[in-house]
């Protein structure tokens, strides 16, 4: 057991790695990554101040671009990670050695956050700097824990979204498009989910996504402490081993029927 | 572990589903038995079911029916045993992170399986050593040419020092001098390690002959023949093979032939530089070659040159499935 988690780490270690190096090694991914991301939240930020909304909004605004930003990891960066070491021919390298797939995924998403926390980072700094959005330094610890929190459960949702990647490939892309709008409009990116109506909240509160995008916001925005928080850590300390059991078992599953239908080396599908 | 046998099938099937359920067999009843030391080689067309088998030897494929053993464990049950102790080459990969350098990517394979950092480095180092690769270890994978790209491929299924390594078409596509090099390297790893166990499948019968210490030959999911060189030459020990040359380009003169009743074993090939078509055929008698000379005359076909020759695998295949493997 100790022997396979040291692998699964040296797995992950590795992958991360090839993502990190070889992934700024195209410079042209500050573009994509950094400024057009910005763009986005500007041209929210500056919608708000036009409309004269209170200055919290702009910080409403900044924490949701930047929160949003790992949502997008999670599905394109994560998701369909298997589906294009598939295509590449790295996963038929990679399943004929012992190293676990969820060694794979997390390196893929310890990488991933590398790039993402930069462009998070660039978000809030522009955000305070450009747009004077202000955030209360009490509510830190707070936020910082509800951010892992949240990043542990939406990877595990990013596993299960990779198992379905791996089975169904180019397929998988409606899959993941699903996963991407309507979490953005349940998620409360660029507002608080309170204007919907209750069913919707309740629906809402469903996605990790909004729960810790909304426990960071009033922490760092409205200054709640850790017990006024309670409830967002709780539920997403429960939606995390739910969200892990789940993804192992899909993992599991998939890689079994791609085993059986011969899709595992199937490429161009 | 005790265990007699480096690879063993056992009534070995796989069928995939194609159009409307329609059942296609890749592999049927498959019953091979590789030892310890040897160099094993799979002869067969493309779609004979080759690299299927190797896929469920490597455990990238489940079998429909039948049991698979590699070093004694079982293929679908005990996979990652299996993964541990085997390593797959495939001639035309391209696998790894075109972003990063040779080095690179083959320090992250060492990873994968738990190599420490250091010992992992030290692994790339020794790897690019033994295939000669210091000239091209710290470029990147997408712009090596294909004889290079086929080197790392091999320094990449060493990386964990395999006691099963699978070598799926290794040459192909590759020039001369690679493809020479490739073979003996083949010859090399067996002679460092006479543990090691090598199966090869290919297309081109001189190399299965060169390389190989017994020969499976496959022809539409089915072994069709087993056994070494010369005891598959032997098979046709009774027979005799010519090779005839006609003048002008007829691609279908060995079709023709087939019709008109002579050998099954007949395979044609036209070359447009000279204007000849060249047969070689397996006849049972000279009085048989004598009449498919009258046919080919009494058609109107113009025979240039008519000789016997030395059967090789060549013929082997010919006889039993009726065509070249390039014809196939």
């Amino acid at each position: 057991m100790r022997s396979r988690i040291t692998l699964l780490l040296k797995v992950a270690y590795a992958r991360a790695y090839v993502r990190i190096k070889g992934g700024n090694r195209e410079p042209s991914w500050v573009v994509w990554e950094i400024l057009l991301p910005l763009l986005a939240v500007a041209s929210v930020a500056y919608t708000y101040m036009i409309l004269g909304a209170p200055r919290e909004y702009i910080g409403f605004v900044v924490i949701g671009g930047a929160m949003i930003s790992y949502w997008f990891n999670v599905i394109w960066g994560m998701g369909n990670a298997l589906y294009w070491e598939k295509e590449t021919g790295n996963l038929e390298t990679f399943m004929i050695t012992p190293a676990p797939l969820e060694g794979l995924l997390l390196g893929m998403a310890l990488g991933g956050m590398f790039n993402t926390t930069l462009r998070a980072l660039s978000i809030v700094l522009v955000g305070t700097m450009a747009f004077k959005a202000s955030f209360n330094p009490s509510g830190l610890p707070a936020a910082f824990l509800i951010f892992v929190l949240t990043m542990v459960a939406l990877y595990s949702l990013g596993m299960c979204i990779a198992s379905i990647f791996l089975m169904y490939s180019r397929s998988g892309w409606r899959a993941a498009e699903v996963l991407q709008e309507p979490i953005m409009f349940l998620s409360g990116l660029y507002y608080p989910i309170s204007i919907f109506p209750t069913l919707i909240q309740l629906l809402a509160s469903s996605i990790p996504l909004t729960i810790g995008m909304d426990g960071i916001r009033r922490s760092l925005l409205l200054g709640y402490n850790l017990y006024d928080l309670r409830f967002h850590v709780i539920s997403l300390s429960v939606m995390i081993p739910v969200l892990a059991y789940l993804a192992k078992r899909m993992l599991r599953y998939m890689e079994l029927r791609a085993k059986v239908e011969g899709r595992l080396t199937l490429r161009w599908m | 572990m005790a265990f007699m046998y480096s690879i063993e099938t056992i009534e070995l099937s796989r069928t995939f589903k194609r159009n409307k359920g329609r059942l296609i067999y890749a592999l049927r009843d498959v019953n091979i038995k590789v030892r310890k030391g040897e160099i094993f080689g799979l002869l067969g067309p493309n779609g004979a079911g080759k690299t299927t088998l190797i896929r469920i030897l490597a455990t990238l494929l489940l079998p429909t029916s039948g049991k698979a053993y590699v070093l004694g464990y079982d293929v679908v049950g005990e996979a990652n045993k299996v993964r541990e102790v085997i390593n797959v080459v495939s001639g035309g990969e391209r696998s790894g992170y075109g972003i990063m350098t040779v080095k690179e990517n083959l320090w992250y394979f060492t990873q994968l399986y738990g190599l420490s950092r250091r010992d992992g480095w030290r692994k790339v180092r020794e790897l690019i050593e033994l295939l000669g690769m210091e000239d091209f270890a710290d470029i990147r994978l997408n712009r090596l040419s294909t004889g290079m790209i086929q080197k790392y491929n091999l320094a990449r299924g060493l990386i964990n020092d395999p006691k099963v390594l699978f070598l799926d078409e290794p040459t192909l596509g590759l020039d001369v001098e690679v493809a020479k090099y490739i073979r003996r390297l083949i010859r090399k790893l067996i002679k460092e390690d006479p543990e090691r166990t090598i199966f090869l499948t290919t297309h081109y019968m001189a190399e299965a002959e060169e390389l190989c210490d017994r020969i499976a030959i496959i022809h539409k999911g089915r072994i069709v023949a087993l056994g070494s060189p010369e005891q598959l030459k032997k098979m046709i020990c009774d027979e005799l093979v010519y090779k005839l040359e006609v003048k002008g380009i007829y691609s279908k003169l060995g079709e023709r032939l087939k019709e008109a009743g002579f050998s099954k074993a007949v395979s044609s090939k036209s070359d447009i530089t000279t204007g000849l078509t060249s047969l070689r055929m397996v006849l049972s008698s000279e009085e048989e070659a004598e009449e498919v000379v009258k046919w080919l005359i009494g058609s109107g076909y113009k025979v240039i040159s008519i000789s016997k020759v030395e059967p090789s695998l060549e013929d082997v295949f010919l006889k039993l499935v009726g065509g070249k493997l390039s014809e196939e």
